[in-house]
């Protein structure tokens, strides 16, 4: 029996307790902006999300960088995860972004370097995950990861300049201004990024623990089949 | 430190002279990205202003598309008969082989960008040949980049099951910032700009080459080990 994973139970519950209220919070609690009215209300998701997704690729290209280090199996797989929930949460900011854009940039997209940002971001792990799925050896799939995940992680300021600089010739994006918020907008908000780090942190460790399990079952797998080829070896002796 | 720099020079030889023999990847490259360019003469009305303001643009995707091909090949001969395990079985250092084999893709891109630039003249009309000194700056520093950043992914494309058809999934987003400023130099020479106007591309330019460069020298010692 193996026993509970608990820190992803403990965040999961608190996660789950987090993301009960937070609709009240986001919709209730929080005034609306007198500007973009209900439209802003996605930002208590967007922007987590988006932390959340910084997190994650940060968490990649540091386990990745420790693992081509020491060569422990176990950085691989905490790299693989956080690139994983990372990928999650980036693909939420793409959906939610749009969902904003539409009614108050009056398009669903803009070429600003924020969002140029997260799509190449997106791109680079989506192929992490392709790495992950099309090589056929499990060692050199966890090591071409890790330098994927590390040249992702350096080409993130690149990208951000080179669109700030493409895009300098047209007119400035109006953004959503996070400071001088009103205190209730500002509460509303760090209660939803403190609910989105228990939802990263939970979907983590319950990631990781399955993966350490996957891991678990290959080695075991493997070590019946040499006993098995043993065996058959003195059997036909 | 010397004998580094002969061996990336005994690979980068090596790579010229198999070049050189069979002349396949720059004849396959060329004829591939001078393709491209006709294609876009089909997709948009030829000679029209669209196609001039575009040039750029379609002389790099020519480029990024041939030359990708071009670093599939590069790896795919070393596959042939275990040339790679020869390789790392030679005292050579894995940044000496990595630095010998951007060379030999970086020569084979810049042949190729020699060879396109007049087809760009002749099909789309634009005035390459009065600026061609400056516009070498941002070719070089783009070329670089690409064939640093797309060597590493080739070692490691070549040995998944998807081979070369992953190269372009891996490397095309991670080259964004260096095609953007390859890009819109070229851009801004043909319209008349001097090397200080672009300068802020320039940079980016340059810092791309030289930070992936440094990189992926460091880098492809993992790539290539078993």
């Amino acid at each position: 029996m193996r026993r509970p994973y608990i820190p992803a139970f403990v965040f999961g519950i608190l996660a789950l307790i987090g993301l009960a209220i937070a609709p009240y919070m986001a919709l209730m609690y929080a005034g609306m902006e007198k500007d973009m009215g209900f439209a802003q209300k996605i930002f208590y998701y967007h922007v987590p999300s988006a932390f959340m997704m910084y997190i994650g690729f940060a968490l990649c290209a540091i386990f990745s960088a420790l693992y081509l280090y020491k060569k422990d199996k176990k950085y691989d797989i905490w790299a693989l995860c956080s690139a994983e929930v990372g990928l999650l949460f980036c693909t939420l900011v793409l959906l939610t972004g749009p969902i904003w854009a539409k009614p108050i940039w009056g398009t669903w997209w803009v070429w600003d370097a924020q969002l140029t940002l997260t799509l190449m971001l997106w791109l680079i792990f989506v192929a992490y995950m392709m790495l992950h799925s099309y090589s056929e050896d499990s060692l050199q799939s966890a090591k071409f990861r890790a330098v994927l995940g590390i040249i992702g992680f350096l080409d993130m300021p690149l990208i951000h300049y080179a669109t700030k600089l493409w895009r300098t010739h047209h007119p400035e994006v109006v953004r959503g201004e996070e400071f001088g918020l009103p205190l209730d907008m500002k509460i509303a908000f760090y209660f939803c990024v403190l609910t989105f780090l228990m939802l990263f942190l939970a979907i983590l460790f319950k990631r990781v623990s399955v993966e350490k399990a996957h891991d678990e079952l290959e080695s075991i797998k493997s070590e019946i089949r040499d006993r098995k080829a043993i065996l058959g070896q003195l059997g036909s002796d | 430190m010397p004998t580094f720099f002969t061996h990336t020079l005994a690979i980068f030889q090596k790579d010229l002279k198999t070049e050189w023999r069979t002349k396949e990847r720059l004849s396959a490259m060329t004829f591939f990205a001078f393709l491209v360019i006709l294609i876009f003469n089909f997709a948009f009305e030829p000679g029209s202003p669209i196609m001039q303001s575009a040039a750029p643009g379609i002389f790099w995707i020519a480029t990024t598309f041939a030359g990708l091909m071009g670093l599939g090949r590069a790896f795919a001969i070393e596959k042939q008969n275990d040339c790679l395990l020869g390789l790392r079985l030679t005292p050579a250092d894995p940044g000496a082989i990595f630095l010998g084999k951007m060379l030999g893709n970086m020569v084979a891109m810049l042949l190729l960008e020699a060879l396109i630039l007049p087809i760009l003249v002749i099909f789309l009309d634009v005035e390459v040949f009065a600026v061609l000194p400056r516009l070498c700056v941002p070719i070089f520093l783009g070329t670089l980049g690409f064939a640093a950043v797309g060597t590493l992914f080739a070692a490691m494309s070549m040995n998944t099951r998807l081979q070369e058809a992953l190269l372009p999934i891996l490397t095309l987003p991670v080259l964004v910032p260096a095609l953007l400023a390859a890009v819109e130099s070229f851009r801004g020479i043909l319209e008349g700009d001097t090397l200080s106007d672009i300068f802020p591309w320039l940079k980016l330019g340059g810092a791309f080459a030289g930070l992936f460069g440094a990189a992926c020298l460091l880098l492809f010692e993992f790539v290539l080990e078993d």
